[in-house]
């Protein structure tokens, strides 16, 4: 029952962190200098073209007016019409959004499965050589520039070694000789559910740099954190009475030691899914992945607003439901974390 | 060993042979030799597939798709440019310059099946001019097209112009099937083509890739070898488009960074195409705006200015001297136009003149956030005017932003206004008409330049283009030299176009009326 009073009262609350946001976009849209009419009639447009995109954008209305047009829109998910494209956004976002969400759940997934085993293994081998290069590994991945490692990563893997594709999301001959039905966005999901195991692997495939680039940075802080969390935890009397119970050495880190030091580390893993979303720019144009970012960051440089109201509203979505998410997780996992 | 031991190494193993067998697998090169696919690592994506709209990168798509009445050869040293029949055989002018007859090519079909025919190269102009959006001005003189038979329309014009040149237009002149005369914006950026053209579009994905198909009874036919598939990838880090073009998993790009050049040139399995392009770069002064409202103190800038350092930093010794606003290429070039070298001392002398020695002037120049080659020109001149005692401050903005302020107050705007230039269709009044003719309100004459003399002679030039090309240009040349000699603006440098290529490709042509466009059925392997 707490459970599911404490979620209501987190929706209601991101209720108005959504309103707020969508408030704040609209704001920032008319304070700062830009044409939306010279931006939507296109790239040499001639003053009646300008005239003409005003009356189409009606943004000789009064400004509340216009506030109601700009909160409807985006309310019932239609996000009108990028001023630059002139493209429905909905309909890009159909295919920028998941191409992303992929990205960042399979990243966070990789970043989950690196991060906190190797904290484990390195706490329960403290002062080892394994804790040794766990550390080193931890720092070179969280130090390194995400550029950079993107383009070291493409030149081993699949300049050196060619086992994995350079960039894309999906293979060239896939495109041409047999394409992938859209239904999803989600290649894997689409591969799946067409029945087609070698485009499922091409896409799998395609992940692996991009998404290994983007869990270095969160899979070595959290390894961090873990080995700490860890350390600590392992010290504590009820290990030692495990210990002493005789419970095998992986039940005693997974089972109960784990459970307690976790925390942490899933915070910020979790933080990393939702940076993942729009920050991701640098590894999208690096991987030529048709992502959020990339389709944002573009927007920012035109000041196309409704693109970037859009993307802020979806990004924020997923923002506040993956904080739940997290928190939910927590208390799950720990039950010393109180629903409050 | 124990069980765990051999399941440990069979698991290692297992891995360890599926590596070599999946090495092939991404290191096949889609380029190879003869693979009929045309690969090209575009830079930029393709924000508008229709037709009547599109006035942007999206051009490298449609000119395979779709054709137009005529196309724009460019002339090369002595050759004069000429216009080449595509969907017209022939046409006519009548002596006033008003009536234009077309005759149209017979046998050319849609990719939907259906016949060009005279109602359908008007319904595509009526459908492009009642539109409005991108290029669509270029239709403006034309009042009225009539289809008197199957294979013949006629324009009537409001005013003499070349309308063969502006027919030729690698935007808003595209004909299309009489089927998708009613099809909107949305339905063409679905991925959806109505064109006459050697390909069609077979699917289209949004921010990764383009695929064109050939289609079969094309009308002009396909050469030996010729390509079956053209692939546009969508990749803008210029890194990756080297390597794509390196490792052959791509055929043609452009974009990459001149330094790079060099080296690849050098690769064996690479050609690196360059060629002057019509896209020229020049800085208007605000001829409104003490103190560059008095010719000396523009003529005095215009000495300072630092052109063969922009040239060799900017563009690695790549670009060329713009000799005016018109680049070579364009009919109404004026290879010996007077435009002024750099010298210092000159300029020193002629700020002296005009009492501007205490060395606290302050100059604006507003140019486009991320352009690299305005910005290194800015620097550079920043330093040679720092000689002269001019602080010229450098202020990088976005394009939409630039213009804005440079469409208000003329008295508060920018000292210097740097951008480029390419024509709609190619001919030297778009040009000289656009950034030099007296404008009430500011649209792209930024520097708000005013010659009634100047403007007459443009106007009277550009009506006599179509009827007496020759006298046309001399007054044109003539008109530029007005500009020239009044400093109305700095005049930079004229773009190279460079695209790289693998070498295994026969047949290309760069055509710089045609922004990167390449025409894929030209191409063989």
């Amino acid at each position: 029952m707490d459970l599911v009073r404490y979620t209501l009262r987190r929706v209601f609350l991101s209720a108005f962190v959504v309103v707020g946001v969508t408030f704040l976009v609209f704001v920032v849209a008319q304070v700062v200098p830009s044409d939306p009419a010279a931006l939507y009639a296109g790239p040499r447009p001639t003053a009646e073209q300008i005239a003409k995109a005003r009356v189409t954008l009606d943004l000789d209305a009064p400004l509340p007016q216009r506030f109601v047009s700009f909160a409807t829109a985006m309310g019932t998910g239609d996000f009108g019409v990028s001023y630059k494209s002139r493209r429905l956004i909905s309909q890009d976002l159909r295919v920028y959004l998941p191409a992303t969400l992929e990205l960042a759940i399979f990243s966070t997934f990789l970043a989950l499965l690196l991060g906190i085993p190797a904290g484990v293994i390195a706490a329960a081998r403290r002062g080892s050589w394994l804790d040794r290069i766990g550390s080193l590994g931890s720092i070179l991945s969280v130090a390194m520039p995400t550029f950079f490692f993107a383009m070291l990563l493409q030149l081993v893997f699949s300049q050196w070694l060619g086992i994995l594709p350079l960039a894309g999301r999906l293979s060239q001959q896939i495109s041409i000789s047999d394409p992938l039905p859209f239904l999803t966005g989600f290649n894997l999901i689409d591969a799946v559910t067409a029945a087609r195991p070698a485009v499922f692997l091409d896409a799998l495939a395609h992940l692996i740099l991009p998404a290994l680039t983007l869990a270095a940075y969160p899979a070595g802080i959290a390894m961090r954190l873990t080995r700490a969390a860890m350390i600590e935890i392992l010290a504590r009397r009820h290990i030692v009475a495990a210990r002493a119970l005789g419970l095998s050495a992986p039940r005693i880190l997974f089972g109960h030691a784990l459970p307690n030091a976790v925390g942490p580390a899933l915070t910020v893993i979790g933080l990393s899914f939702a940076y993942a979303l729009t920050g991701a720019v640098l590894v999208e144009i690096i991987f030529a992945w048709p992502g959020l970012g990339r389709y944002v960051s573009e927007a920012i440089l035109s000041k196309d607003f409704p693109v970037i109201a859009a993307a802020t509203l979806v990004v924020t979505l997923c923002y506040v439901m993956m904080n739940l998410v997290i928190d939910l997780t927590q208390t799950l996992v720990d039950p010393r974390v109180a629903l409050t | 060993m124990n069980r765990r031991d051999i399941l440990k190494s069979a698991a290692l193993s297992a891995i360890a042979a599926s590596v070599p067998l999946a090495v092939p697998r991404w290191s096949i090169a889609l380029a190879q030799e003869g693979s009929p696919i045309f690969t090209l690592a575009h830079p930029a994506g393709f924000p508008d597939l229709d037709p009547a709209t599109s006035f942007s990168n999206d051009g490298a798509v449609l000119a395979n798709v779709y054709e137009g009445l005529t196309r724009y050869i460019p002339g090369k040293d002595d050759q004069p440019a000429t216009l080449a029949p595509v969907l017209a055989t022939g046409w006519e002018t009548s002596v006033d310059g008003l009536t234009w007859t077309f005759k149209l090519r017979e046998g050319v079909k849609f990719h939907d099946g259906t016949d060009l025919t005279a109602e359908a190269v008007k319904g595509s102009i009526e459908r492009t001019i009642k539109i409005a959006g991108g290029a669509a001005f270029i239709w403006s003189p034309v009042t009225a097209i009539t289809a008197p038979d199957p294979t013949t329309v006629v324009f009537t014009l409001s005013s003499p112009q070349p309308l063969d040149v502006i027919a030729a237009s690698g935007f808003a002149a595209w004909i299309i099937s009489p089927a998708a005369m009613d099809k909107d914006n949305a339905w063409f950026n679905a991925g959806n083509d109505a064109g006459s053209g050697p390909f069609k579009i077979d699917r289209y994905e949004p921010g990764q890739r383009a695929i064109l198909t050939r289609v079969a009874d094309y009308w002009g036919g396909a050469l030996e070898g010729a390509f079956d598939t053209v692939v546009f990838e969508i990749v803008e880090d210029a890194v990756l488009d080297q390597n794509m073009i390196e490792g052959g998993q791509a055929d043609w790009t452009y974009g990459l960074p001149y330094e790079n050049l060099d080296a690849l040139k050098a690769n064996p399995d690479l050609s690196v195409v360059v060629n002057p392009s019509f896209e020229t770069l020049f800085g208007m002064y605000n001829t409104k705006k003490a103190p560059l409202d008095r010719p000396k103190v523009r003529q005095a800038l215009s000495l300072a200015f630092p052109y063969d350092d922009v040239i060799s930093a900017g563009t690695s010794g790549l670009g060329s001297r713009a000799k005016g606003v018109i680049p070579s290429g364009i009919w109404g070039h004026d290879t010996d136009a007077p435009v002024p070298n750099t010298d210092l001392e000159a300029a020193k002398a002629l700020l002296a003149e005009e009492g501007l020695t205490d060395g606290n002037l302050e100059l604006v120049m507003t140019y486009a956030t991320s352009d690299t080659l305005e910005a290194t020109a800015g620097e550079l001149w920043k330093a040679n005017l720092a000689q002269l005692g001019i602080n010229l401050i450098l202020q990088p903005m976005a394009w939409e932003a630039q213009w804005e302020l440079a469409k208000s107050d003329p008295a508060a705007t920018q000292d210097i206004f740097v951008m480029y230039w390419w024509p709609t269709y190619v001919t030297p009044y778009d040009y000289l008409f656009n950034l030099f003719h007296s404008e009430e309100a500011p649209a792209y004459n930024l520097g708000y330049y005013s010659n009634p003399d100047y403007d007459k002679l443009i106007d009277d030039a550009a009506a006599l283009s179509g009827t007496d090309r020759t006298k046309a240009e001399a007054m044109f040349k003539e008109a530029q030299r007005m500009v020239i000699a009044d400093n109305a603006a700095v005049f930079i440098l004229d773009k190279p176009n460079i695209h790289i290529m693998r070498a295994d490709v026969k047949g290309y042509q760069d055509n710089p009326a045609y922004g990167h466009v390449v025409f894929v059925n030209e191409l063989s392997r």
